[in-house]
């Protein structure tokens, strides 16, 4: 099974165009990535598809970097009581 | 260490403020209540130099002065547009009592005579048997058009009486201004012998000799009235006939609104509630024009539904009716959710009101920033003039473009479903119906708004679960 930042990688790729092997921990979603106001929500919606989860609006936007959604989402996915590969 | 004062280019001393630091929010509630139109709140006296005396005005004291609205929809407003039917007269006439409520802010209301139309128009709307507006008539200045007024039974009528030497010596064709004069007070004589109140309209004012012509003429008309019963002394009308009254002090008469008040009312001794102010648009300035005539002393401001009238219009009358109200601090009967039914009612019957215009345009609490769509979606308050919803039945909107974002969308969709508080959709939820937004600009090359006929077919194509869920149909 696919750690939650490989699956978090994947499905910012398939969002945001960009190939895979060039998405790091550190990169931006908005400066890094390009990712313009409608994708950051399209981002957010995929994430809560993709892991089965529901995320408070304002914190999910409110996440800057690859990184930080790795951890917001582990934590959602522990609270939400969804097992994932950490 | 004493702080160094520093100075101004005009030689005063720069003052310093100190940041007031909070934790709550002061939205300034007292002046912005959100349940009325923000509150209009005066203090201190006011002067105007006039004649080279500082004269002091109360404007604090129009709260609890006698200030009134007449309308002239069916008369100014009617020389601006096709002519009404005598069935969309009553009508209109019925929503604008309504409008002004039962204490009669809308006071009067006044009509042609010429015509059997115009008579028929005036007798539906008296059988109507509402309070106010009061009926008036208008005529013009010659005697034997009493006659009219006196069968049509009515108590009061304008009449006439221009008063700028373009008047008086171009178009009317007197001799000299006495002739002119003269002329005027036999009409008014032959009202009095009917038993009618004459209401002279000083016609393009604001272009007058004011102490040549104008004063001596007010002084003879009071002269006159003091010979009949108050109920049937004259009454005045100030006609800005080009819209060239100016409301600021400091300017000069004839354009001083301020200052032609202040004669009439303070020299000459017209009572408040015997002056009314009857402005043009043709600056920009009539309604503003109509409020600074209130607060300097006139009883009375002459308006027309949505400013209609002639050439570029009259003081719009709902405008009129939201400065009464932030004047007054309340309501005063007023049923302000009549504007709506106004405005609707007048574009059915073919008047065209701008998507922008102020209270009752289509648009004119739509916003189409996705920026103040966000500030809308998270508090009304930031984006919306007052509780539009509450007192015009007319919800904050916003339209949807390319500058509306996923926070435009969302709360296009939460007003579309009539979704409050808890119950609103998040943006993450409406995602699709935001991309189908933004594809329609940058794949697409579409330069024009998306309809709320379009977003509706949308809704229901890509967030069926949504349609299914609050229009009770399944989608698709």
């Amino acid at each position: 099974m696919a750690t939650v930042e490989e699956r978090i990688k994947a499905v910012t790729a398939r969002v945001l165009k960009v190939p895979v092997e060039q998405i790091k921990n550190e990169h931006s979603f908005a400066v890094d990535l390009g990712a313009e106001s409608v994708q950051s929500v399209e981002l957010v919606a995929m994430f809560e598809e993709e892991f089965g989860i529901e995320m408070d609006e304002m914190g999910a936007l409110s996440v800057e970097t690859v990184g930080k959604a790795v951890e917001y989402i582990t934590e959602v996915c522990k609270e939400q009581g969804v097992e994932v590969e950490e | 260490m004493t702080e160094k004062k520093k100075r101004l280019s005009s030689g005063e001393e720069r003052k310093r403020h100190r940041l007031m630091d909070v934790k709550r929010p002061n939205f300034l509630e007292e002046i912005f209540p959100y349940e009325l139109p923000p509150l209009i709140r005066l203090d201190g006296r006011v002067t105007e130099n006039i004649d080279g005396k500082e004269v002091e005005f109360d404007f604090g004291a129009v709260k609890d002065r006698d200030i009134l609205i007449s309308d002239t929809t069916f008369r100014d407003g009617q020389q601006a547009r096709p002519p009404y039917t005598v069935e969309q007269m009553e009508h209109i006439y019925d929503l604008m009592s309504r409008l002004g409520g039962p204490n009669g802010v809308i006071r009067q209301s006044e009509f042609f005579l010429y015509t059997k139309k115009d008579r028929e128009a005036l007798d539906r709307c008296r059988a109507l048997g509402h309070k106010y507006p009061e009926c008036t008539g208008w005529i013009r200045a010659f005697k034997g058009d009493f006659r009219l007024v006196k069968e049509a039974g009515l108590k009061e009528t304008g009449i006439l009486t221009s008063c700028s030497d373009y008047h008086i010596f171009q178009k009317l064709r007197f001799g000299s201004r006495k002739e002119c004069m003269d002329s005027y007070c036999e009409v008014v004589d032959a009202a009095f012998e009917a038993g009618v109140r004459p209401r002279c309209h000083l016609e393009d004012l604001t272009r007058a000799d004011i102490d040549g012509f104008v004063l001596p003429f007010i002084d003879k008309l009071m002269e006159m009235s003091e010979q009949v019963p108050e109920e049937q002394s004259v009454k005045i009308r100030l006609c800005d006939t080009m819209g060239f009254g100016l409301s600021y002090p400091g300017a000069e008469l004839p354009r001083s609104v301020p200052k032609l008040i202040y004669k009439l009312n303070r020299e000459c001794g017209v009572p408040s509630e015997r002056l009314e102010w009857h402005g043009h648009n043709d600056f920009h300035k009539v309604h503003i024009n109509g409020a600074t005539a209130w607060l300097y002393g006139c009883g009375v401001v002459n308006t027309t539904l949505f400013g209609f009238g002639e050439r570029t219009g009259n003081p719009p009358l709902e405008g009129a009716i939201f400065e009464y109200i932030a004047l007054k601090g309340e309501l005063c009967g007023i049923d302000t959710l009549a504007v709506t039914e106004l405005a609707n009612y007048m574009r059915r019957i073919g008047l065209p009101i701008p998507d922008n215009y102020p209270f009752a345009g289509r648009a004119f609490n739509t916003t189409r920033a996705g920026i103040h769509a966000d500030g809308l979606r998270q508090d009304e308050q930031i984006y919306n003039i007052f509780d539009t919803t509450k007192l015009l039945g007319r919800p904050p909107r916003v339209a949807i473009t390319d500058k509306s974002g996923a926070d435009g969308v969302t709360h296009w969709i939460n007003e579309f479903f009539g979704l409050k508080g808890e119950e609103r959709i998040s943006k993450i939820k409406i995602h699709k119906l935001a991309r189908w937004v933004i594809d329609q600009y940058e794949e697409e090359g579409r330069l024009t708004a998306i309809s709320d006929e379009e977003l509706e077919a949308k809704v229901k194509e890509l967030l069926p679960e949504y349609w299914e869920k609050y229009k009770g149909v399944k989608g698709k």
